[in-house]
């Protein structure tokens, strides 16, 4: 017999070495979540806006809103990291509640609101996602035009 | 700040004023709208010359004339050529809104951006072109 049944001194040492480096790694809490993107809140409103829209009859608003939402939607991703093993697609598109009852002047004031919201972020956010939320905050004063 | 596109956001507001008052002999209907966008477009040509003289720039004057995309000899082609220059407006004004870090400078160009917006979708208005908002407005597809 060549083989070793009973462990090395150096494997016994080794063992010992690592032991308290392995509690710490089975310990330690999961890294936090990231921050919720800046857009977030933007693209719930293009989300929410479409749905208003649609229920009151103005197709024109519903279609731009809804291609607020996908460009919003696109940078987003582009910017969220991918964590491995996880799927983004498995997350399904929440899908927002119409109000009771509603009319175009809450539609008006949902698109002024939209409006206000990104005109505020377009002065703060990297100069990459400026142009973008510019131009939706513009879109959304151009179909406030469209309305009155 | 990007003087560049600064200096392109000129010469959209020199086209613009230039446009402006061509138009003026062609409608009628609308001479208070058409005075309106031509004092806008005045005021800010002075603003942008005044932004770039702050950077140490020396603004670009304007052509002698400019092309409209059609030529202009009726209402109908008149504001057509509005929504053209309000258009590239807002192109010129979001281009210089993705080179800057200024918030001043964003406030303004955004400003730009939003009202040649709100005036190009009152011309598409009268013109009765659909969709009469573009979604994007600035965006090179839009």
């Amino acid at each position: 017999m060549i083989g070793r049944t009973a462990p090395s001194r150096r494997a016994i040492l080794a063992a010992v070495a690592i032991a308290p480096l392995a509690a710490a790694a089975c310990t330690t809490t999961p890294p936090p979540a990231p921050a919720p993107d800046e857009l977030e809140e933007m693209l719930r409103a293009a989300r929410a806006d479409a749905a208003l829209a649609t229920a009151v009859g103005a197709q024109e608003t519903a279609a731009a809103r809804t291609e607020h939402a996908q460009r919003l939607k696109a940078e987003v991703d582009r910017a969220t990291p991918k964590v491995p093993g996880e799927t983004t697609s498995a997350q399904p598109e929440p899908t927002p509640t119409t109000p009771a009852n509603p009319t175009r002047e809450a539609l008006v004031t949902a698109l002024q609101t939209a409006q206000k919201q990104a005109a505020d972020l377009a002065i703060k956010v990297p100069t990459h996602r400026a142009g973008l939320v510019a131009s939706v905050s513009a879109g959304c004063a151009s179909l406030v035009e469209a309305l009155v | 700040m990007n003087v560049d596109a600064l200096q392109d956001a000129l010469a959209a507001e020199h086209a613009a004023v230039w446009t402006y008052g061509l138009v003026s002999a062609f409608i009628d209907q609308q001479a208070a709208a058409v005075a309106e966008g031509a004092n806008a477009h005045r005021a800010r040509r002075d603003t942008t010359e005044r932004q770039l003289r702050d950077a140490g720039a020396q603004p670009k004057p304007p052509a002698p004339a400019y092309l409209p995309p059609t030529p202009v000899n009726n209402a109908t082609t008149a504001i057509a050529a509005l929504i053209t220059v309000e258009n590239d407006a807002c192109a010129a004004w979001r281009g210089v809104l993705e080179r800057t870090d200024d918030t001043n400078l964003r406030k303004s160009a955004l400003d730009a951006l939003t009202n040649s917006a709100v005036r190009a979708t009152r011309w598409r208005k009268a013109a009765g072109t659909t969709p009469t908002a573009i979604p994007l407005p600035g965006t090179a597809v839009g």
